[in-house]
């Protein structure tokens, strides 16, 4: 039986620490009594049983593929114009591509899904060249807004997982993020257009983006004008 | 509930005025206002019950832990002969949780289970309402020791002892100790639940003629490091129940009242370190049991909240004063009249026919913004007394103590949960947060008063 030096609480046979204080227990008489007393929580952790969702998974998985292949066959055996089946087959991949996550295989880390989902899309643009007649408007520009828009979110993702998340933070996020995609699109559709290199519509919705950030920045450096800011906007 | 239900309702109150809560349940359930004998398929949630589910989120459900420490080893194959015995009796505990398109319902659960399991580091885990075959209970055993968790969606600490008493008789009756009597907290597992046992208590008192306003302001949090995932600091005080109220009675204050004076001068003190530009009032969120003021047999949740506490902005306090503040606020506000009128004001809400017919995912929206941003801010600490603990004379000499946790606060915090068997008292704090000062300070204080206090934890 020992006691806490301390706090002059009893400390239970097994403990090493104080709980409340963490001094350790010093005494010499009782160091193999310690080793050997049965602690009064167990040694193991628990875990949250997952949701089986197996099941659900299955059945999602069973009609995006009845409804891929009946509409591949309804396209290879009646209605045979057009290559209008490669539409709605590309659309059932992105939509179960976005599903793996939230149905089957749940543990699937955020950025690998982001990353397959851009995939899928790209996937999807591509399947579309062949209804469209050409693929020019694809390796031009469609792949290049598909990586523009999947490395932002990869980035935003990024920032709202492993940075300080607030009201104020998030803003600031999601306007460095809306100015550098409209950048991007403004550049990517003028290089495809075969026009120069320089920044149009863009370069007011990066400035209005560039003048809130410096703002929220201010804020946030600021712990007068944060606090001032949260009591005024607080919902 | 309509005007004339609610006459009928007082009628029979007063009618059963004398009588035991029992003997009064069974002469409601007489007039045909229960259905005895009839199980139904599906249970309203009572009024506590609807806020629990909105709060849940992938890393906190509202889940409180009952303990009871025999004197023998726990046999798990034994036990769980027993819950699949006694669960039944409980229609509300045997039960899932589903959502309709107004309202989250009860729907009794055949699915097989629930399965006892051996006892983890971190208990009150978040339950999720799909995971466990939709069962809302959780059974563990360790050493001498049998664990029930419970989603308070069920039930409170009431309803939940019942359940844990009555699966620890049932588990010595099946060890050959036959003779325990069904009485007090354990019930006839052979018997049929009784309709006043699965009602919504709360709405046969909230009948007060006005809804008195709540006086809401932001009190002290906790600073503190927060613990991950998974993790639930404890830190239990065993004590003699005998020291404990000579000291009390030292400062003319009941346990409950002292304990938690106790804690709010720990809160302060533990304010005061923390240098603040602004101090806050230090209040407990206290749950009152309201089966001692309004008749009632529920299993289910019957409680409401009382919020004593102190202004730092107003002086520094001495201990006594505390006391005395807690004391004459308990003597004001714990009492039928008030406690009728806080049930109705909760009511209110639940009975306003535009709100009824506004969709589940719109209330569990505004519920939770409104608990987040006031109901949570409203208290720095939580602390229940469970009370002295009655047992079954027959079951009394196989058990050493019992056990009640909180569970994991809902947002940064230290939890305090009180309870008393025979000699020995357990105050059992439950925390999210790294740093011990709280309950440091709290037991400190007790040591300083005179009480030999022994300590447990899973701490590392």
């Amino acid at each position: 039986m020992s006691y806490c030096v301390n706090c002059g609480v009893e400390l239970d046979a097994s403990a090493r620490k104080c709980a409340l204080c963490n001094t350790p227990v010093l005494n010499p008489n009782v160091l193999e009594q310690i080793a050997q007393a049965a602690t009064p929580f167990p040694e193991e952790k628990g875990q949250v049983e997952a949701v089986k969702r197996k099941d659900l998974g299955l059945l999602l998985s069973l009609v995006v593929l009845a409804t891929a292949v009946t509409c591949g066959l309804l396209n290879f055996l009646t209605f045979r114009k057009e290559m209008w089946s490669l539409a709605v087959i590309g659309a059932c991949v992105v939509l179960w591509v976005i599903l793996i996550p939230v149905v089957i295989n749940v543990k699937q880390p955020v950025y690998v899904s982001l990353l397959l989902d851009g995939g899928a899309v790209g996937i999807y643009l591509y399947m579309l060249t062949f209804l469209t007649g050409s693929a020019g408007w694809f390796w031009g520009l469609g792949l290049f807004i598909v990586l523009l828009v999947t490395g932002l979110l990869e980035v935003f993702t990024f920032c709202v997982r492993k940075l300080p998340r607030s009201f104020l933070t998030m803003s600031l996020y999601v306007f460095t993020g809306a100015g550098l995609l409209c950048v991007g699109l403004d550049l990517l559709i003028k290089h495809y257009l075969g026009g120069v290199l320089r920044l149009g519509w863009s370069a007011v919705v990066l400035t209005v983006c560039g003048i809130l950030d410096v703002a929220i920045i201010t804020m946030l450096s600021r712990r007068r004008l944060r606090n001032a800011v949260r009591r005024r906007l607080h919902f | 509930m309509g005007k004339a239900q609610r006459k009928k309702e007082q009628g029979q109150n007063r009618k059963a005025g004398g009588q035991g809560l029992r003997e009064q349940a069974h002469d409601r359930t007489k007039k045909g206002d229960g259905a005895r004998g009839s199980r139904r398929e599906w249970y309203k949630l009572d009024l506590s019950a609807i806020v629990y589910p909105t709060l849940q989120r992938r890393d906190f459900s509202s889940v409180y832990r009952l303990s009871v420490v025999l004197k023998e080893e726990v046999q798990p194959e034994i036990l769980q002969q027993a819950l699949d015995m006694t669960l039944p009796r409980f229609p509300t505990y045997k039960a899932a949780i589903r959502k309709g398109l107004f309202w989250r319902y009860l729907e009794p659960n055949n699915r097989p289970g629930p399965f006892v399991q051996e006892d983890v580091k971190n208990p009150c885990q978040p339950m999720h309402f799909k995971a466990n075959n939709r069962y809302l209970v959780r059974v563990y055993y360790y050493g001498k020791r049998i664990s029930l968790e419970a989603h308070h969606s069920l039930g409170d600490g009431t309803g939940g002892m019942c359940v844990l008493q009555t699966l620890t008789a049932t588990y010595l009756r099946l060890l050959g100790h036959g003779d325990i009597a069904n009485e007090g907290f354990v019930l006839d597992i052979q018997g049929t639940p009784d309709a006043g046992e699965l009602e919504d208590a709360y709405m046969r008192y909230a009948n007060a003629k006005v809804c008195p306003p709540r006086q809401e302001e932001k009190a002290y949090r906790v600073r503190g490091t927060g613990e991950p995932f998974y993790t639930l600091n404890i830190i239990d005080g065993i004590m003699s129940v005998a020291q404990v109220m000579e000291v009390a009675r030292k400062y003319h204050a009941t346990i409950t009242e002292y304990l938690n004076a106790v804690l709010l001068q720990a809160l302060l003190t533990k304010q005061g370190k923390e240098r603040h530009v602004r101090l806050r009032p230090v209040k407990i969120a206290m749950p009152v049991n309201l089966r001692r003021f309004f008749p009632s047999i529920t299993l289910r949740n019957f409680i409401t909240m009382i919020y004593p506490g102190v202004d730092p902005r107003l002086g520094e306090y001495t201990f006594e004063e505390i006391v005395e503040q807690v004391h004459n606020y308990m003597r004001y506000h714990i009492n039928e009249k008030l406690l009728r009128g806080d049930i109705t004001t909760n009511a209110a809400t639940q009975r306003n026919p535009l709100i009824r017919v506004v969709p589940l995912f719109i209330k569990d929206f505004v519920v939770r913004t409104f608990y987040t941003r006031v109901q949570d801010r409203n208290s720095s600490a939580g602390l229940t007394n469970m009370g002295a603990m009655k047992v079954p004379k027959g079951m009394a000499p196989y058990v050493e103590r019992f056990d009640i946790y909180m569970g994991q606060p809902f947002s940064r915090r230290t939890n305090c949960a009180i309870i008393s068997f025979e000699d020995i008292l357990t105050v059992n704090f439950a925390s999210s947060i790294v740093e011990a000062d709280v309950e440091r300070y709290f037991f400190r204080k007790l040591v300083k008063d005179g009480i030999h206090v022994k300590i447990e934890s899973n701490r590392e």
